[in-house]
């Protein structure tokens, strides 16, 4: 057990200090905080722009004569002429003529010297609504400003409350914790086989073997790779919930709260979706101990990680069809389907239960097999076992095998 | 003889109807270097990956350091494979603290072993290097260094001089006289006969899956000596009484001897009697007079060919 521990370690460490693990675990959410602060940045920077930069403005409706509410940073005009120079000289940024058929044709023109003009034209509105309603009652006139305060769109599926302002979260929320999982699955479940790999080329397990037993390389290695695996994880969920709380300020962020039964669920299935895939990329990279045909494997495995996304329109429409109920029980794609599924709300729990079920006995099966492989072909250069051979191999638990049997019995 | 490091007893492994090795026996004494012989596809790799625990026999039985190769006894021995290889990526120091921690030495004790030792290897300057930046020759030793980091009571290297230039051979033996003066057990797997009669205290030498020699280095020589004596000197050779035939020689080989003549005894003339006829005989010089004694190589070739000792 000891040993067990000293190979994990070691993984881990020495996993971490590479160059690939390092880049994607922290340059790559960095980058996507600095994104997020940039757009956040910016669009603060606007709307302080539209609030203090002097607007001007010409009534000839004669709607705003004896104007209430009117913003600071708004002046009158008497004629267009004068607001024209005021824009020329530089004392407004802007101005806009209230034509007089406006109260039938709803016509504004708005003058400016370029720029943002979205945050000025809902100020614009919101005085002009201001100056149309009065003599209503005030509720009249709340309700008439903002006829739709709070909107909540309930998903007959499951309940879940999609309101108005999280409604990307529907979409973003899942997308992310998918790539998340998707990345950190492939790269540690592919760094177990590529250390197979290596150490099977390299011939050190010549001396490992000599000094721990096989299974117990194979414990450590996907041990230590798994908690390197879990640390990428927790790197990012740490990085998203800066993400959402540094977005709260840009305008598409705001509400945005974090998911955490999405959370709980995806650190669930990262942990026995990883075991799945590691250990079939151990017994694979046992078998055949070539790095580049290792890599080919690893992104052909990579597939059934991604198949659900082909499906994700069925998730929304078709939530209880054949298809997507297939797509949660089988133990390749449940991880990713059921993450996406979770994040729209349409995965009944009794599913989710019964996929957990399902990939945990597939993942014990799995770590069983690989074991036997590993241990029957780590010490086979060179020569591809049959199918009927590995299947023996695993059924009859055989010995090690080694190059020298058969071709150079010495 | 001290005490025994391995005791291998009848033991048998067979690949389908292919009997790779039958029924083989042997002890390793601690300080004692003891030579694996045998031609390719003899067996003797399938004895050896037995002795390590990687392959189980079919029957018979395999004691190390006094019982079944376990956990704790694996931490007791070291092995230098004939497959060679280390880490690529990675600091030379790195590995060997490594592969010290994996038998149970500590991180601390294992990183200093290493660095001692590959001063004595002269490469106490690559400790930072990745293996992949070593020559093949700096390869190796680090190799060496690591089968012997954690002090292990017995080693066993198949092929150590194979790849080495001849400083490093020097080097590498040294270290191997070294352990085997401090009390431990070698054991050697090697196709250099003149290692083995330079170095080994004792050998055994499989051939089909059979023991073919086993014993005392001097001793199996002795067995292969020919009824014959190499002389140097002048005289009418065949003019001697006891003296069958005569084999003028141009060079020394199968035997270690120079350049001379080979005389062929008649039966029942001993090398004694015939080294007093030539003394009371005139006409005789002598420079040099030995036992016609095959090397271990001619021996080798002998028995692998059939040649059954006389």
């Amino acid at each position: 057990m000891k040993k067990i521990w000293i190979i994990a370690v070691h993984e881990y460490l020495g996993n971490m200090k590479r160059g690939g693990f390092l880049f994607s675990t922290f340059i790559m959410p960095l980058i996507l905080i600095a994104l997020i602060a940039l757009v956040g940045y910016l669009s603060a920077q606007s709307a302080i722009g539209s609030d203090s930069d002097a607007v001007g403005y010409v009534d000839q409706a004669g709607i705003l004569e004896n104007a209430i509410e009117r913003p600071e940073n708004f002046s009158a005009y008497a004629s267009e002429e004068e607001a024209r120079a005021a824009l020329d000289a530089g004392t407004v940024s802007a101005y806009f003529v209230v034509l007089p058929d406006y109260l039938r044709s709803g016509n504004v023109q708005l003058y400016n010297t370029g720029g943002g003009t979205e945050a000025l034209n809902d100020l614009i509105g919101a005085y002009l609504v201001a100056n149309l309603d009065i003599g209503l009652p005030e509720d009249v006139q709340v309700r008439i400003s903002d006829p739709v305060a709070d909107m909540s769109i309930l998903t007959l599926d499951s309940g879940r409350i999609i309101d108005e302002s999280n409604i990307f979260v529907v979409f973003l929320a899942p997308l992310v914790f998918v790539l998340v999982f998707m990345i950190s699955t492939q790269a540690s479940s592919s760094y177990v086989m590529s250390g197979v790999v290596e150490e099977k080329s390299t011939r050190v397990v010549e001396i490992l073997v000599t000094t721990v037993r096989p299974i117990e390389l194979l414990a450590g290695k996907i041990l230590g790779l798994g908690a390197l695996g879990l640390t990428q994880l927790g790197i990012w969920i740490i990085a998203i919930v800066l993400f959402i709380t540094l977005g709260r300020n840009t305008s598409f962020l705001s509400g945005f709260s974090v998911p955490v039964d999405l959370l709980v669920t995806s650190v669930v299935y990262f942990i026995l979706g990883y075991f799945l895939f590691a250990s079939i990329m151990a017994g694979i990279g046992a078998v055949i101990g070539s790095e580049q045909e290792s890599r080919q494997i690893a992104g052909l495995l990579g597939l059934p990680l991604s198949l659900p996304f082909f499906f994700i329109l069925s998730f929304l429409t078709d939530p209880n069809g054949t298809a997507v109920t297939i797509l949660t029980l089988f133990p390749l794609t449940a991880p990713v389907t059921v993450i996406l599924r979770m994040g729209f709300g349409t995965v009944p729990p009794e599913q989710v239960i019964l996929s957990i079920a399902i990939l945990a006995a597939t993942t014990v099966l799995a770590v069983w097999i690989s074991a036997r492989l590993f241990r029957w072909s780590i010490l086979m250069y060179g020569k591809r076992p049959s199918l009927r051979q590995m299947i023996q191999a695993v059924t009859r638990n055989h010995d090690m095998q080694t190059t020298a049997t058969g071709d150079r019995a010495g | 003889m001290s005490e025994t490091a391995i005791s291998v007893k009848d033991i048998s492994k067979s690949y389908g109807s292919f009997r790779a090795v039958d029924q083989v026996s042997f002890d390793v004494y601690k300080g004692e270097i003891f030579a694996m012989l045998g031609p390719n596809g003899a067996g003797k790799s399938t004895c050896l990956r037995m002795m390590l625990d990687i392959l189980k026999p079919d029957s018979g039985t395999i004691s190390i350091l006094g019982g079944k190769l376990d956990e704790s006894r694996k931490d007791r021995i070291g092995y230098l494979p004939e497959e060679r290889g280390l880490y690529r990526n990675v600091p030379v120091l790195e590995v060997m603290t490594y592969l010290g921690t994996l038998k149970g030495m500590t991180g601390k004790a294992a990183k200093q072993r290493a660095i001692s030792l590959l001063e004595r290897l002269e490469l106490g300057d690559v400790t930072k290097k990745k293996v992949s930046e070593l020559s093949k020759g700096m390869q190796q030793k680090v190799q060496f260094a690591v089968t012997i980091l954690h002090e292990p009571e017995l080693i066993i290297v198949d092929e150590p001089f194979s790849g080495l230039d001849p400083i490093n051979t020097l080097v590498i033996k040294e270290l191997l006289l070294e352990f085997r003066q401090k009390g431990g057990a070698v054991v050697m797997s090697t196709h250099q006969m003149f290692q083995v009669e330079e170095m080994a205290n004792r050998l055994f030498m499989i051939n089909r899956g059979h023991a073919a020699l086993y014993g005392n280095v001097n001793d199996v020589r002795a067995q292969y000596a020919l009824p014959a004596v190499v002389v140097e000197g002048s005289g009418d050779w065949n003019a001697l009484s006891g003296v069958d035939r005569v084999e003028v020689r141009s060079d020394g080989e199968g035997t270690t001897a120079r350049p001379g003549a080979m005389l062929y005894l008649k039966d029942g003339v001993s090398s004694h009697e015939l080294l007093t006829e030539i003394a009371t005989r005139p006409g005789f010089e002598i420079i040099r007079f030995e036992q016609a004694i095959p090397s271990l190589n001619d021996i080798f070739i002998r028995v692998v060919d059939g040649d059954s000792a006389a």
